[in-house]
């Protein structure tokens, strides 16, 4: 990480995209840095908090996207240059801000990176977030490569000050993930001075909001023109292609990639976009007048192609007729993330060209060289993760309860309850403390006879970030539920990053724990904690709460992520099988530990007839000899 | 016996789903899967056994009335009205806390406390209430326990729990007080071939209960609590006909519910139950109707017969003749509960060839309802 901070200019590293973002803000004399987690945009802030444990700068994990957005800002306000990162569903939560934001301008440079996640590989959804730009009339940037997403990152904080305003920009998985070359530019230190002065009454609101409005129009015409000769955006290919290929970010290795593969260099232009709003019309009607037919790339949502088509329509003359490809051609795949076999299939399909693809053998051989290392297994709860042991006795109480009451999900590794690794029990699952907003909602629908009980699921950082409210709301309008916290003190999914709850802030301080359980106790609702390890316990206390009908009451259920404990220090057991004892397949068990239970660290041995411990997986919780019906699973204190 | 495997699938889908089943406890205690709770059997998982003890151990699933009979009695089922009979009687308890605190005449009390102490037995399988007057399966191994366990308050007990779970502990000489239902239950075991970690050959003696129907637990309770204290309740009682009421004795009162009033609270399936004086027991004990503080007992097997006798000589137990009138009423009673099961047997299933958990010829139908 040192090399973040310490590179010297001149030099190249390897960095992940998220890390040259960080570099860039660097570059740029950032001062401060805000972000809540989530992937793929957590390494962002994360690695500007090792900067910040020096003491140069500032950060902080934030208790949710929209204040992230607003502490950033008021360091902007201040006059010292601030970065704020999260993923596409965070630029929801932050929104609001956004576009009150937007009216009122800033001061110091103002960066909002948005990393996307297409294919949802850890996210709810696969949201594009750079209509958001457009939206809000703020300036799009989208890096391509390791090196632009430093390099823009610190053109970005410029733009923003040119224009008195905030700058986006966008990556993607595959950008703010993957690891490059980046060769570093010289670092110019933060503000020191920071300082809040208002020169007018309205300085720092949206209004008068018509003329505010009508200034950052202005803006943006500023921004075109600062587009117009930006080195981000070129193109590669004949004077005269058959076919252009107008694209951006990751998308642009795919296209050079597949016009490689299909060996159509001679046919087919590429114009890199850099800048994707506001579109750099001079340049793009210059580069549009080498053909007639487009193929927009582009992952997510049609955002250029939508833009182009919009561009083109209002200047018809000069462009001349033009034949668009793309999503709603059907040629790129309306959804999920593109690949070069993806482009060169559009290329094909619009070029009459036989596309091979990616040939049988290689895909044999690759599974043949992946397959050696890698274990096949679902996805699911860790060994020794407190969340496996939570949804066990969820499952029995509900079960037990007897009247069809189900869970309401949230976002975090429990989200994974959705499937067999936490039984199936999670039965929603929307935006960052939704599972209890729709706990609310389904507890006070009594009048239109419903009658099953219902349990909402949420972490200990999701109950910081967006939960509260709901909570409140639940407690205010006499609703019937449970919720559920599931405590597991971390941020467990993006990275085990603090939260308010844990005592430590981003750079390692020492801070106040807020105490989820003081804290709903003041709301005046029941609550009472369990170890979700004694799974009787929370059974049992479970199910009382849920005959406790009438009213919000909360079950705390602590236990530290399984990962944490394991880096902290010993296992509480080692744990064996005795063999003889094992039932198996014989009725009394038929395998319940590894075929329902399913943890991990057990594992059916069919020569044997019995169930086995992989002590390379096995955590040592202890919580298996619980459910064994034989008593054959054995803890021995370590 | 059925040569068809069954497992849990088919006890949820032809016995818990089709409201047959009894919560005689019989599936439950043997596997981490059936649970007992509040009245009902819950399947806490899928299991994947084709042919588990849960279904074949079932007295509402797969019953073959002549093969039980073989594995209990080594003869095949007798169609009389009180099954087999070796000898019919009255009984009491002599003097003593035995006799005080028993339902009736305590004889049921006394047999488990008298084989206890003779060794008979080592532990005894009765049915308790907790505070809640929710009755769950315990183990008894002397008089003093017997006698905790004493009276019944009518709801349906998963009680064959017990069993399973004291079976697979070192006891080795196991008697069990039981329902109708649960005497079927047990004889399905011994008929079974399924035995695995719960040997049925410890069972060495089975008190039968007469039953004539038992309550669901959860909105009878809910219908007590809105009526009475239930900490509050040490007994409660229904007093011969015609009284038509549900006694509840607390320390200082005595609340008496009309019986129709209760009667809601019945598990379906009992009005299906072909038995009413557990036929299938060793001995089967009931109230003596219209004799104060005696009961009706019925002697069916060697052994049933060896600790009666053993109890009269060893002078805990006294027996005395039951009047004629008494016989013939308890024989109509037993009658007429198993013409009314048979015919709603047949009015469920919708057909005479099919009695659900009843493997019965049209011939033998024919007689039995005749």
């Amino acid at each position: 990480m040192a090399s973040i901070a310490t590179g010297k200019a001149g030099t190249s590293e390897l960095f992940m995209g998220n890390e040259a973002i960080a570099r860039g803000a660097l570059e740029a004399g950032v001062g401060f840095a805000a972000a809540y987690p989530g992937t793929p945009s957590s390494e962002v802030i994360g690695t500007l908090a090792e900067v910040a444990k020096e003491g140069e700068i500032y950060a902080e994990w934030s208790v949710n996207e929209k204040v992230a957005m607003e502490v950033a800002a008021a360091a902007s306000f201040a006059g010292v240059r601030a970065i704020v990162a999260m993923k596409q569903n965070g630029v929801n939560v932050a929104s609001d801000f956004l576009m009150n934001l937007n009216l009122t301008g800033t001061k110091a440079g103002l960066v909002i990176a948005a990393c996307d996640d297409p294919s949802a590989l850890s996210s709810t959804n696969e949201q594009d977030s750079r209509p958001f730009a457009k939206w809000a009339d703020l300036p799009l940037l989208e890096p391509g490569t390791f090196q632009e997403a430093k390099d823009m990152t610190r053109w970005a904080f410029e733009i923003s000050e040119e224009i008195s305003n905030a700058c986006m920009m966008r990556t993607v998985t595959r950008v703010s993930h993957a690891r490059g070359d980046v060769e570093l530019g010289e670092r110019i230190p933060p503000s020191k001075n920071a300082r809040f002065t208002a020169t007018s009454p309205v300085d720092f609101t949206p209004y008068p909001v018509p003329f505010k409005h009508h200034q950052l129009i202005a803006k943006l015409t500023k921004v075109r023109e600062l587009f117009e000769s930006s080195p981000f955006n070129r193109y590669v290919g004949p004077e005269r292609p058959e076919l252009l290929v107008v694209t951006s970010g990751a998308c642009w290795f795919y296209s050079l990639e597949a016009v490689k593969a299909l060996n159509a260099g001679d046919r087919v232009g590429i114009l890199k976009l850099g800048t994707t709003w506001p579109l750099p019309e001079r340049f793009l009607q210059k580069n549009l007048a080498r053909t007639e037919r487009v193929l927009v790339v582009e992952e997510v949502a049609p955002f250029l192609e939508g833009n182009l088509k919009e561009f083109v329509g209002g200047q018809m003359g000069d462009a001349g007729p033009l034949t668009f490809y793309g999503k709603r051609s059907g040629h790129i795949p309306d959804s999920g993330e593109l690949n070069p076999n993806l482009v060169a299939k559009a290329l094909g399909s619009v070029l009459d060209l036989e596309v091979e693809g990616v040939s049988p053998e290689y895909v044999q051989k690759a599974q043949q060289l992946t397959g050696s290392h890698t274990h096949m297994r679902a996805i699911g709860f860790c060994a020794g993760c407190p969340h496996r042991a939570t949804f066990w006795s969820i499952k029995n109480a509900l079960k037990l309860d007897g009247r069809d009451g189900f869970v309401t999900g949230d976002i975090g590794c429990y989200t994974m309850a959705l499937g067999p690794t936490g039984y199936f029990q999670v039965k929603t699952v929307q935006a960052m403390g939704s599972g209890v907003g729709l706990a609310c909602g389904f507890g006070n629908l009594a009048r239109t006879g419903f009658d099953q009980p219902v349990v909402s699921v949420c972490g200990d950082s999701t109950f910081f970030h967006a939960a509260i409210p709901a909570l409140l709301n639940g407690i205010y309008n006499h609703s019937n539920f449970t919720l559920m916290v599931l405590d597991n003190s971390a941020t467990a999914m993006t990275g085990f990053q603090p939260h308010p709850g844990i005592g430590k802030t981003a750079t390692g301080e020492t801070t106040p724990i807020v105490d989820i359980e003081a804290l709903c106790r003041a709301m005046g609702v029941r609550v009472e904690v369990t170890d979700p390890f004694d799974l009787e316990g929370t059974t049992e206390k479970l199910l009382d709460l849920l005959r406790d009908d009438g009213g919000v009451r909360v079950l705390i259920a602590k236990r530290t992520c399984g990962l944490v404990r394991a880096r902290q220090g010993e296992p509480d057991y080692r744990v064996h099988i005795d063999a003889e004892k094992c039932r198996g397949d014989d009725c009394g068990c038929a395998r319940l530990c590894t075929r329902v239970f399913q943890c991990p660290g057990l594992i059916w041995d069919a020569e044997t007839g019995s169930a086995k411990i992989d002590e390379v997986i096995c955590s040592g919780c202890g919580v298996c000899a619980d459910i064994c019906p034989a008593g054959a699973i054995i803890n021995e204190a370590v | 016996m059925s040569a068809e495997l069954k497992g849990p699938q088919e006890l949820q889908s032809e016995v818990i789903d089709k409201q047959l089943c009894t919560l005689c406890g019989a599936c439950v205690g043997m596997c981490p899967y059936l649970v007992a709770h509040r009245g009902r059997i819950v399947a806490m998982d899928d299991c994947s056994v084709s042919d588990g003890r849960c279904y074949a151990f079932c007295p509402r699933a797969g019953v073959d009335l002549d093969d039980l009979s073989q594995a209990v009695f080594g003869v095949p089922h007798v169609d009389g009205e009180l099954g087999i009979v070796k000898e019919i009687v009255m009984a009491r308890a002599s003097k003593g806390p035995t006799r005080e605190q028993g339902q009736y005449g305590g004889t049921v009390s006394a047999l488990m406390s008298f084989a206890l102490r003779e060794g008979l037995i080592d532990s005894a399988v009765l049915t308790a209430s907790d505070e809640t007057l929710m009755p769950s399966g315990t183990v008894a191994r002397d008089e003093e326990e017997v006698l905790a366990c004493a009276g019944s308050n009518f709801v349906a007990s998963p009680t064959l729990a017990a069993f399973h779970r004291e079976a697979a502990t070192e006891a080795q000489r196991i008697g069990v007080v039981a329902t109708p239902c649960q005497a079927l239950a047990l004889a399905k075991m011994k008929a079974s071939s399924l035995h695995q970690g719960n040997p049925i050959e410890k069972l060495k003696l089975v008190v039968g209960l007469f039953c004539t129907w038992a309550l669901r637990y959860e909105d009878f309770i809910a219908f007590l609590e809105e009526r009475t204290q239930l900490t509050e309740i040490t007994k409660v009682d229904i007093p011969p006909p015609p009284a038509e009421v549900f006694e509840v004795h607390t320390s200082s009162t005595c609340v008496r519910l009309p019986l129709d009033e209760v009667r809601r609270f019945i598990r379906s399936t009992c009005d299906l139950c072909i038995d009413m004086t557990a036929q299938l027991a060793d001995v089967s004990v009931g109230a003596a109707e219209g004799v104060q503080g005696w009961n009706t007992l019925i002697v069916r097997s060697q052994a049933g017969r060896e600790l009666v006798a053993a109890a009269v000589a060893g002078g805990v137990l006294e027996t005395t003749a039951l009047p004629e009138e008494n016989l013939e009423h308890l024989k109509e009673a037993a009658l007429g509960k198993r013409k009314r099961a048979l015919q709603g047997l047949v009015d469920k299933s919708g057909s005479t060839e099919d009695l659900l958990y009843l493997n019965l010829s049209g011939e033998a139908l024919e007689r039995l309802l005749a």
